[in-house]
């Protein structure tokens, strides 16, 4: 369904003529930027330098980070969530959680152990997130993960709730290595590509950088306000 | 090398040991120093406080009296700082826009002329004491002077220097701002004097004859014991 | 809350300011910290600062010489993907628009995350009358609304001029909190609390760090994650941007944004950037079922194409406002607007008029620290000095006794001769006030100056005639 527009010839003749000139429709091109020192932060950087990267930033971030093989990839997940406290555990709904092992996990051990495990369904609607709001853990995979700044890219869909990040208390975020990139830079490029190639932007792309914080009294971090208040990496060598 | 020195008006005024200084520093450096007699005030007070039109007659009286000088040196980062504003004050004036440019390329603040004119950065000066420094806005900032005071210094036997806690703040002068908001001029120069006591020097010393008139004249009132020296007696003392 | 705040003058404001010692303190010790962090994350890391300073000011300007052309593009790219744009020339338009979509929706509870745009216009108090329970939810913001709507006092840290036990008073007061004045528990307090507001929410409003114009999206830049809820949870977001603050592509957005976070708070990045496009798609859960994106202009054309143009590449980052040395001793609520410290000194008076706002101008002493530090290259001190070459010269508002004052500098500074004969006469002038080597009670302009600090006296002896003299003389006498 297409929007409504309103008030905008108006609107936008104003500014022509503030500026001195007819109004511009037609498409102009985009500049040649003279400066563009973005590129060359960790430019020749390898996987593995950047994963270091991204180890050492996730001190700064007040975000636990661990790197497995797939072998050993449903341990970790488990003893993170077993250190979290077990409880409730959200997760979207991804053929990846599956082909990485995850499904006897997932599936049997916690179930037999009390731990609920809801995944994401579309069809049931609400109770999505009614189920991430008492979920006590949610798991989610970053698309692109950005070294510099310890960042996970989370693009949503209907099997990916936006809610899975934000709602539980705390996030475990399953990286693979091939993700990794210098910085937001290079996310930016391909955000762009997919557009550009589809046609279309995911309605929500999130750029998450450890459990969520506040300076907002005399200046003193606090960490985990309205999002998550504890937030894993589990970077796995998918290379 | 000749030199044709810009004394401003507060040090042909108030400061005449500055200028003293100023021209017996460059003597001694090998320099010829004359002073065109016609020299006035830069113009900044006015056209600081938005009075361009009349600021601007000013500016002419100088472009015209430094139209001949080889080099023009000033003791004040702030005010060579004014005759480097110039050519943006006339931009699009056929006459005077290009004077005005020529005026800027041949201005020097007092220790940039010396160390990237002359490139000397032993003056041969001794002074006994401890100093510390005060990095004047204008000059630091605008004119991006910031390392020949303090190569000159550092270069100064004798002298023991103290870093000014909190150097990057504006000292609250500010031309007219010293007196129309005087109430919060007033906040700004006393956390200076503050930072000047923790350094724990006898000497503030620094670029601008109107921030050391502001500190000095505010340490004064307030009776504290620290002497405010213009780096150009510092350099001078033998 | 509009953008003025307070009834108080400037002077009874400055007064305020001045004699609030805790403020005072606070915003000190955050000014140092804030500046530090800066410097870490811009000069220090980044060897390029100045390339990427010069990168941000060629997209600002870039996207206001074209500003027509991309929000055209914008305004087709946000229908496209389903949502309703509305382009509000006037305050007064854009709340008439959100308040027909409320009350369309027949919503009651509101739910926001922290947006300048939104005070400015004033919307929270027309939302209110509409009977709308409105709730801030970022931490500072909340607490201020909290503390009967006081107004905030920084635009990254609103509440910085407050103390954890005036906040827990607050708590206290106003949420029945028992619990100490411990950063983490009273965090703890605004989390369980607002969680609540967040899911019973009818609608969610958000400002925009930047919207792009070639899909239609828009950015959100947060540490508390407040902003991704409000626009996850209720089933209507209003979007409320300034008109300027747009990028074409993903690609400057990024730039922007990492020059947003590291100069604001010193981070690479915030723990959140939400990037969002249209409502919630076919089969989407959570998200927005209608998405309406509310352009504003509210005096801001009026300021294109004219000199004061390069302030609204402001990317509202505050590094300004955490270096300024007036600032520091005077605090936010002395600018008499939300848009405080050398920004607001700027913007305040364009917006809101000189009637208001002519002192702004005059609260700096041109030390060109906010113009050092600006990102995106604004000439601040250089627009402030604008300012008041405007107040004087076109709109005649200075006081008379500074006119002649200037109109006599004005003459005496262009006259060698004038100038002469006043510097000679100054000492005898000056001497029934001087005593010694100053003048501690000085008369006219001089009287403030004395109030607080010695002047000296003229020297007797002109530098001009010692060197004269000197010239007839033996040099190296």
């Amino acid at each position: 369904m297409i929007g409504t527009i309103h008030n905008r010839d108006k609107f936008l003749n104003q500014i022509a003529s503030q500026l001195n000139r007819p109004r511009i429709s037609a498409p102009i091109e985009r500049p040649t930027w003279k400066y563009q020192p973005q590129y060359e932060i960790y430019k020749d950087a390898s996987q593995d330098e950047l994963l270091e990267i991204l180890k050492e930033h996730c001190k700064k971030i007040h975000t636990k980070i661990f790197t497995t093989d797939l072998a050993e990839l449903s341990g970790v997940v488990n003893d993170v969530v077993a250190e979290y406290g077990g409880g409730s555990v959200v997760t979207w709904k991804d053929e990846r959680f599956s082909k990485w092992g995850l499904d006897s996990l997932m599936k049997e051990k916690w179930p037999s152990e009390n731990i609920d495990v809801f995944e994401w369904d579309y069809t049931l609607g609400e109770e999505n997130v009614r189920q991430a709001e008492k979920a006590n853990v949610g798991i989610t995979i970053s698309e692109i993960t950005l070294a510099e700044s310890g960042t996970v890219v989370l693009f949503s869909d209907k099997n990916k709730g936006r809610t899975v990040s934000f709602l539980p208390a705390a996030s475990i975020m399953l990286i693979p290595k091939s993700t990794l990139v210098p910085r937001m830079t290079q996310a930016a490029v391909k955000m762009r590509e997919i557009h550009q190639k589809t046609g279309h932007v995911a309605s929500c792309i999130n750029f998450i950088t450890g459990p969520s914080n506040s300076a907002d009294i005399e200046l003193n971090l606090v960490v985990g306000v309205h999002g998550p208040i504890k937030a894993t990496y589990i970077v796995i060598n998918d290379l | 090398m000749k030199v044709t020195l810009f004394a401003t008006c507060i040090v042909d005024m108030f400061q005449g040991n500055v200028g003293k200084a100023t021209v017996e520093l460059l003597e001694k450096l090998g320099c010829e120093v004359e002073f065109p007699e016609s020299q006035v005030c830069c113009g900044q007070p006015a056209y600081n406080s938005g009075y361009v039109k009349e600021s601007k007659e000013a500016m002419k009286r100088m472009i015209e009296t430094f139209s001949n000088a080889e080099y023009v040196v000033s003791p004040s980062g702030s005010c060579a700082f004014m005759f480097h504003e110039y050519p943006h004050i006339f931009e699009g004036d056929p006459v005077w826009e290009p004077k005005a440019k020529a005026l800027a390329a041949k201005t020097y603040e007092l220790t940039q002329f010396i160390v990237e004119v002359l490139k000397i950065e032993d003056v041969g000066a001794r002074f006994e004491g401890n100093v510390t420094y005060h990095t004047s806005c204008h000059m630091t900032r605008l004119l991006a002077v910031k390392e020949p005071p303090m190569i000159l210094l550092k270069n100064v036997k004798g002298l023991k220097f103290t870093e000014l806690p909190g150097k990057e703040q504006c000292c609250g002068f500010g031309g007219t701002f010293s007196v129309k908001m005087a109430q919060i001029s007033e906040q700004m120069v006393d956390e200076k004097v503050r930072h000047v006591e923790e350094t724990g020097a006898q000497y503030l010393v620094g670029a601008d004859a109107a921030c050391l008139m502001n500190i000095g004249g505010r340490m004064d009132r307030l009776g504290k014991p620290v002497k405010v020296l213009h780096i150009a007696e510092v350099l001078n003392s033998r | 809350m509009a953008m003025k705040i307070g009834t108080e003058q400037f002077k009874e404001r400055v007064e305020n300011g001045i004699h609030d010692d805790f403020m005072r303190g606070a915003v000190a010790s955050a000014q140092d910290g804030m500046s530090q962090k800066r410097r870490a994350a811009t000069t220090e890391e980044l060897g390029n600062w100045e390339d990427w300073r010069n990168h941000g000011e060629e997209i600002r300007q870039h996207v206001l010489e074209y500003l027509d052309y991309y929000l055209e593009q914008l305004s087709e790219n946000v229908a496209k993907r389903g949502g309703n744009v509305f382009f509000a020339q006037t305050k007064e338009e854009a709340n008439e628009y959100i308040r027909s979509v409320v009350q369309k929706k027949n919503a009651k509870k509101i739910v926001k995350s922290k947006s300048m745009v939104t005070e400015e216009i004033s919307l929270n108090a027309m939302l209110e009358e509409e009977g709308c329970d409105v709730v801030e939810t970022d931490l500072g913001e909340y607490i201020l609304q909290l503390d009967d709507h006081d107004p905030p006092s920084h635009i990254v840290a609103p509440a910085l001029h407050k103390n954890r036990e005036q906040i827990r008073d607050v708590f206290e007061k106003k949420l029945g909190y028992t619990k100490s004045s411990n950063p983490e528990e009273l965090c703890y307090q605004a989390r369980v609390t607002l969680r609540e507001k967040f899911l019973e929410a009818d609608v969610g409003i958000t400002g925009c760090n930047f919207a792009v114009a070639e899909t239609g999206s828009f950015c959100l830049v947060t540490n508390e994650g407040n902003a991704d809820l409000v626009t996850a949870l209720p089933k209507t977001q209003i979007t409320v941007m300034g008109m300027e603050r747009l990028v074409p592509t993903f690609e400057e957005m990024e730039v922007l944004v990492s020059m947003l976070t590291r100069n604001a708070v010193g981070q690479k990045l915030t723990s959140y950037i939400t990037v969002l496009t249209g409502p919630r798609e076919e089969l989407d859960v959570d998200g927005p079922e209608e998405f309406h994106l509310v352009i504003v202009d509210n005096g801001r054309s009026n300021i294109l194409g004219g000199e004061f143009q390069s302030v609204l590449q402001c990317i509202r980052c505050a590094a300004c406002i955490n270096v300024c040395p007036v600032y520091r001793h005077i605090g936010g609520h002395s600018y008499g607007s939300i848009y405080p410290g050398p920004i607001g000194a700027v913007l305040t008076p364009l917006l809101g008029g000189y009637d208001d706002y002519k002192e702004l101008p005059y609260a700096s002493t041109l030390c060109g620290a906010c113009t050092e530090v600006c990102p995106v290259k604004i000439p601040l001190h250089n627009l402030l000095h604008k300012h008041r070459e405007v107040i004087v010269e076109k709109e005649g508002r200075a006081p008379v006794s500074e006119k002649l004052l200037m109109k006599a500098f004005g003459l005496g500074a262009s006259s060698p001769a004038l100038y002469k004969l006043g510097s000679k006469i100054a000492p005898a002038a000056l001497n029934p006030f001087t005593s010694g080597d100053k003048i501690s009670k000085g008369p006219g302009p001089l009287k403030a100056w004395t109030e607080i600090r010695e002047f000296p006296a003229p020297n007797k002896e002109r530098f001009r005639d010692w060197f004269k003299n000197r010239d007839k003389g033996d040099k190296n006498s």
